[in-house]
């Protein structure tokens, strides 16, 4: 027990500490995935980065957080679409409410891709734990900022960097 | 062998979170190329009856090129009462999944292949659905070979593995394919088959198939999947070989949408249907349950839990956007038992009458009044067979955004419950007071009290109330305390319930991912 106890609290000391950083930016290569758009077809992850920052956006439809965000993501993905920055929705409906996306994304009028993630395996390698869940990555496929939950005003953080990364 | 596993990940943990701080001087810091992350820490100590209980998981994975590979090791300490979540591990810290991962080609052709423990969902989970939910710990992960092709708008899955079972042993084997067609832009085909071989000799393999169909017209869009399941001996001892099958299940859902309205309408059909080990305390099917998934406290106080074997029903849910600031949203839904004539029945010798396991509605509005107030109001019903309570659910939430950072929420929950076996009524209240500021801090205060009346004339109260704390540290850590008392009740995600015991006392819980 004592060697657990240490252990434990070494792991919380450790990650603490270099997690306090505010400007910390990962330096992760973002893990390639394909998932099902709304249409049938296979979206991969590699063949979107390169042309600008693709923010991932891991949501579901029970979670009333992530609507909200999703509603300001949406703004920024119509704002900077045209100047190389994508957003992939990632649906971590499981087969209980994934009926319910389509018609959702539909009647929200939504036209950024949305994928389906329905066993949850690309939110594991992500560490998408809970959701909303949100990975910024950058032309290069590194994993530049990653946020959990959503806060009105979250989103102001997300759009600098987006800003940022699109003027590098 | 235990205590050198711990000393391993304690000095890898070390040294990487050494090499990592040493980097941070810069503002700028990197983990060795391709690896990542992630720890998740619980400590709670009850002050009642003073029960400690710490769990971690900690992941690592690791990247590269087309290989992959990673580990999860978990510290229960002591482990969750519930013996179909704790499988037999009072105290256990062990490298609970590990895998190595090859993957070649792309979305047009190509294959991955994966060995080591894994997990797999199949079409709407009818047959297969292996997987992890912290939040009600389940996680029946396979140990054993998966692997994946992509070919000219194929894809072929096979698997082959075992999963633990309530003593944490994996015994039975179980054999998966299944095989979709994506080619057509209208239509997508899609067929699984299981079996599971048990690990005992001279018993029958239990074996299951599906077809399934997923049209998209115009604005409709639909799926469905009938599934039949055998059982030699089940054929010939109960049925004396006059059915071929023991059991059948059908899913189906149909979507239509057009400018600001949905409408979704599903229906399920589960006879004799549940996927288990031969001992029966591993499920690896989870189909659909079709109960609504609610995020307010009172409305998942009576779940009703999912019968994969004793299932009909169907749910509707209406969606329709007034404007950009107004929305409606109804549901409603029912789940019945078989029949006597279904093979469930049959096969367990039963005749019960056809009986209600849940029927629910909820209606919810939602209107920005402007930029810096939301209003949301909801109204809950349904009827649980397995509490055998009614109960009647009013919500109503306000946001107030003070500025683009700073908001307030309050949510008043009630709910009146009336015990249909013994006649009692009584209600439940919630207030739940938050505080968020962006992006770092939160803090809610969360208050429940219950009012009986056992006799006429005598009032029993009981009050619950906590106060929860949330910060996050830099941009990987998320910190959470939790100081109070806190009423027992499930978490429920689609059917799939853990009972959570009345708390008093502190709750930490930190999740890191770098």
């Amino acid at each position: 027990m004592k060697l657990l106890l240490l252990f434990t609290f070494l792991l919380f000391v450790s990650f603490s500490i270099i997690a306090q950083n505010e400007e910390d930016i990962t330096g992760r290569k973002a893990p390639n995935f394909k998932l099902v758009n709304l249409d049938g077809k296979y979206v991969e992850l590699d063949k979107e980065v390169g042309n600008g920052p693709v923010l991932l956006s891991f949501w579901a439809t029970w979670c009333k957080p992530c609507l909200e965000e999703m509603v300001e993501y949406n703004k920024i993905y119509e704002q900077y679409k045209d100047k190389g920055f994508s957003l992939l929705a990632i649906s971590t409906d499981t087969e209980k409410s994934v009926a319910k996306v389509k018609p959702y994304i539909k009647s929200k009028g939504y036209t950024f891709p949305v994928l389906f993630d329905t066993n949850s395996e690309v939110a594991r390698k992500y560490y998408a734990q809970q959701m909303p869940y949100t990975i910024l990555i950058d032309k290069s496929g590194n994993i530049v900022y990653s946020h959990l939950g959503y806060m009105k005003g979250d989103e102001q953080k997300v759009e600098k960097l987006i800003t940022e990364l699109l003027e590098k | 062998m235990k205590i050198s596993i711990y000393r391993l990940i304690l000095l890898f943990i070390l040294f990487t979170s050494t090499k990592i701080f040493s980097q941070a001087d810069n503002r700028w810091f990197l983990l060795p190329d391709g690896l990542g992350l992630q720890n998740q820490l619980e400590y709670s100590y009850n002050v009642e009856n003073k029960i400690e209980i710490l769990e971690n998981w900690l992941t690592i994975d690791y990247n590269k090129n087309i290989f992959s590979a990673g580990l999860r090791f978990e510290v229960f300490q002591p482990n969750d009462p519930d013996p179909s979540i704790s499988r037999g591990k009072v105290k256990y810290a062990d490298i609970a999944y590990k895998y190595f991962a090859v993957d070649i080609g792309d979305v047009e052709e190509g294959i991955n292949i994966n060995v080591g423990n894994f997990y797999k969902l199949f079409g709407r989970g009818l047959i297969l659905k292996s997987y992890e939910d912290r939040n009600i710990r389940v996680d029946n992960n396979l140990l054993g070979v998966k692997v994946e092709a992509n070919y000219l708008g194929f894809t072929l899955s096979a698997l082959s593995g075992s999963a633990a079972n309530s003593i944490n042993e994996r015994q039975d084997i179980l054999h998966a394919a299944d095989l979709q067609y994506r080619g057509f832009d209208f239509i997508k085909l899609g067929t699984t088959f299981a079996s599971n071989q048990p690990a005992v000799d001279g018993v029958a393999r239990t074996s299951l198939a599906s077809l399934r169909i997923q049209p998209s017209v115009w604005n409709f869009d639909g799926y469905a999947e009938y599934g039949i399941k055998s059982n030699k001996n089940i054929q010939s001892q109960i049925f004396n070989d006059d059915e071929w099958k023991i059991g059948e299940s059908f899913y189906g859902s149909l979507n239509f949408y057009y400018d600001a309205f949905s409408i979704v309408g599903e229906y399920k059909y589960y006879d004799n249907y549940a996927f288990t080990s031969s001992d029966g305390t591993i499920y690896y099917n989870t189909p659909p349950s079709l109960r609504k998934e609610y995020t307010y406290v009172l409305l998942n106080r009576h779940p009703s839990p999912l019968d994969q074997s004793n299932e009909e029903g169907y749910a509707l849910e209406v969606n329709y956007n007034f404007s950009d600031e107004t929305s409606v949203i109804a549901n409603y839904g029912i789940t019945q038992t078989l029949p006597t004539s279904s093979y469930y029945q049959r096969v367990n010798n039963s005749s019960n009458l056809i009986s209600t396991q849940l029927e629910e509605i909820f209606l919810q509005a939602t209107h920005n009044w402007n930029e810096s107030f939301t209003t949301i109001a909801a109204l809950g019903y349904n009827e649980e067979l397995s509490t055998n309570t009614k109960n009647i659910t009013p919500i109503l939430e306000n946001k107030f955004y003070f500025d683009n950072i700073n908001t307030i929420k309050l949510v008043l929950e009630h709910q009146q419950t009336e015990n249909l076996s013994t006649d009692e009524k009584y209600y439940d209240d919630v207030i739940n007071i938050e505080y968020l500021r962006s992006p770092n801090f939160s803090v809610a205060i969360v208050a429940e009290l219950q009012t009986k009346e056992p006799v006429a004339g005598n009032v029993v109260r009981k009050f619950w109330s906590f106060i929860q704390f949330g910060y996050k540290l830099g941009n990987h850590t998320d910190l959470s305390l939790l100081v109070g008392t806190r009423q027992a009740g499930n978490i429920c995600i689609g059917g799939i319930c853990r009972y959570e015991p009345a708390f008093q006392g502190v709750e930490i819980k930190m999740l890191t991912r770098l």
